[in-house]
């Protein structure tokens, strides 16, 4: 090649690249009235984030799925509501689609749509680009829960989900991809205590608090302790989220004396949301109860009352009444007569909270905390429910007497875990 | 040669910048003027919102997407719809270019009326 061709080759080059430039700066120009950048949902995709905590106990009933009256009824709402820009094929090709900026999802994608969790497409259809991230990409979805029913958006979820070509239900066992990111921050997090099946036998929790409670949960029961949900249910995603968050204190007594006031399962507030948010649903796939429960209810607490003389001296007769003495002993030093025999429901030996120090408690200490905590009880352990025992009024009473055992007699109630 | 790759060169530039003049932008409408030809969309872009008023070419045309009735036929079918039945509230999608200091189009599609 003589030096002539190599200036002719430049010259081309260089014209590319200014063409290329140009292309590049007009782009940045007009960026800030377009808001079609490069995105995973031009690929048919969809943005892989967790669904919030008003979203994340939205879990489809199993048998949606492959209900034929459901999937015909969902055929009928996507036709008129969705189709126009996710196409009668759903490749999210439809005519009013094909120009916008974000691209509606391809539900043919098999692989997007396995990774696609119940709750987060709950989420997405209820409401549409009104929501961060997709709001941000100038997602042009409307919002479809003031207009369907709930049981007309799993309809039209589950006919959207026959695209895929996947026959059964659409749950995390059937798609494990779906909760990869939280399986793997368990591997690295949890399994130490939880165990690699989440069944509370990890190799160093044992040796927290050897042949006595507290152990590690297993996971894979119904036995939640710390709970907003009534007896016998399973917890919210906003209550493991708050025991995650917060970890759980040792409540002291003779059993774990070596413990007491230390978190016993660590916090992992410096977890950012997301990733919380990602390790709760795997471990909720532990369990298939959290998709076979239907609604979640959970228990109300009211605001709380004022402490007054008045009402600690009820909550004392209370304590009395409700047989509390009997475990956690008159003074709550956690030495009532009951103390010694009690076991937890693997009938290991478990101590009575010393009520002296809220700052202990595992479920927390604020008012509204130790509200919970007796309308709920602690399951898998002697603590039990009073939901049904006592009036909000009256557990309120209790609530302050609790915490007037304390050393500071309550004052410092309200200041947080 | 010389002259067949300085129209390569020539071309190359003209490519570049011409290929991204047009920019697509979805939202719900927030105010249309008929006399004026214009419609402000809201819209969001990298997490910023802002009301973007967009001048219709003449010519220019507004459509809706309805099911076709005649028999046989599957699908949408465009419908014309005269910019003064837009109204504030439908989501719609444009794509716009930029003409001197305005954000011009010659399409609107509706995507949902509500």
């Amino acid at each position: 090649m003589t030096a002539k061709h190599w200036s002719i080759l430049g010259v081309v080059v260089a014209g590319l690249a200014a063409g290329l430039w140009i292309d590049d700066t007009r782009v940045t120009q007009a960026d800030p009235v377009r808001n079609g950048e490069p995105h995973e949902e031009d690929a048919g995709g969809h943005a892989h984030v967790p669904a919030p905590l008003p979203y994340a106990d939205a879990h489809v009933p199993i048998g949606v799925w492959t209900d034929p009256k459901m999937i015909a009824r969902g055929k009928e709402i996507y036709t008129t509501t969705c189709a126009v820009c996710h196409g009668d094929a759903g490749d999210g090709k439809g005519p009013a689609g094909v120009v916008l900026p974000l691209k509606p999802s391809d539900f043919r994608d098999k692989a997007g749509v396995a990774e696609m969790r119940d709750n987060y497409w709950f989420w997405r259809v209820s409401e549409g680009g009104t929501v961060d991230p997709f709001k941000s990409k100038g997602s042009a979805m409307p919002p479809w829960k003031a207009d369907l029913s709930v049981e007309d958006r799993w309809a039209v979820m589950a006919y959207q989900h026959t695209f895929s070509g996947h026959n059964g239900p659409h749950v995390p066992w059937e798609h494990p991809e779906s909760v990869a990111v939280g399986r793997d921050i368990f591997k690295m997090a949890c399994v130490g205590c939880h165990g690699v099946e989440g069944k509370g036998d990890g190799s160093v929790g044992a040796t927290l608090s050897p042949r006595r409670s507290p152990q590690p949960r297993d996971l894979t029961t119904r036995d939640f302790k710390f709970r907003s949900t009534p007896s016998g249910q399973l917890p919210t995603t906003a209550d493991l989220d708050r025991t995650l968050t917060e970890g759980v204190r040792a409540a002291g007594g003779p059993l774990t004396l070596g413990l007491r006031g230390y978190r016993i399962m660590p916090s992992f507030r410096h977890m950012p949301e997301e990733q919380r948010l990602e390790l709760i649903e795997y471990v909720k796939t532990l369990n298939k109860g959290f998709w076979e429960r239907g609604d979640v209810k959970v228990v109300e607490i009211p605001t709380p009352p004022p402490m007054t003389a008045e009402r600690v001296a009820r909550g004392k007769k209370l304590y009395a009444d409700a047989e509390c003495l009997a475990c956690h002993g008159e003074t709550g030093r956690g030495d009532g007569p009951s103390a010694p025999t009690l076991k937890d429901s693997r009938d290991l030996p478990i101590a009575a909270p010393d009520l002296r120090h809220p700052q202990r408690f595992k479920n927390g200490d604020r008012p509204e905390d130790i509200y919970r905590t007796l309308v709920t009880g602690l399951a898998g352990t002697p603590m039990p429910s009073y939901g049904d025992a006592l009036e909000p009024d009256q557990t309120w009473d209790l609530v302050y007497y609790v915490l007037s055992l304390s050393r500071d007699g309550g004052r410092a109630a309200g200041a947080g875990r | 040669m010389i002259r067949l790759l300085s129209v390569l060169v020539v071309a190359a530039w003209l490519v570049g910048a011409a290929g991204a003049d047009e920019a697509p932008i979805s939202g719900p409408v927030k105010a249309v003027d008929p006399a004026a030809q214009t419609l402000t969309i809201e819209t969001t872009a990298k997490g910023k919102a802002r009301q973007v008023v967009v001048h219709l070419k003449p010519g220019a045309k507004v459509v809706r997407f309805a099911r076709a009735t005649e028999p046989g036929k599957t699908g949408f079918v465009e419908q014309t719809v005269a910019l003064g039945d837009v109204k504030p509230g439908w989501i719609v999608s444009v794509a716009t270019k930029h003409e001197g200091d305005k954000e011009v189009a010659d399409l609107v599609k509706v995507v949902l009326e509500r």
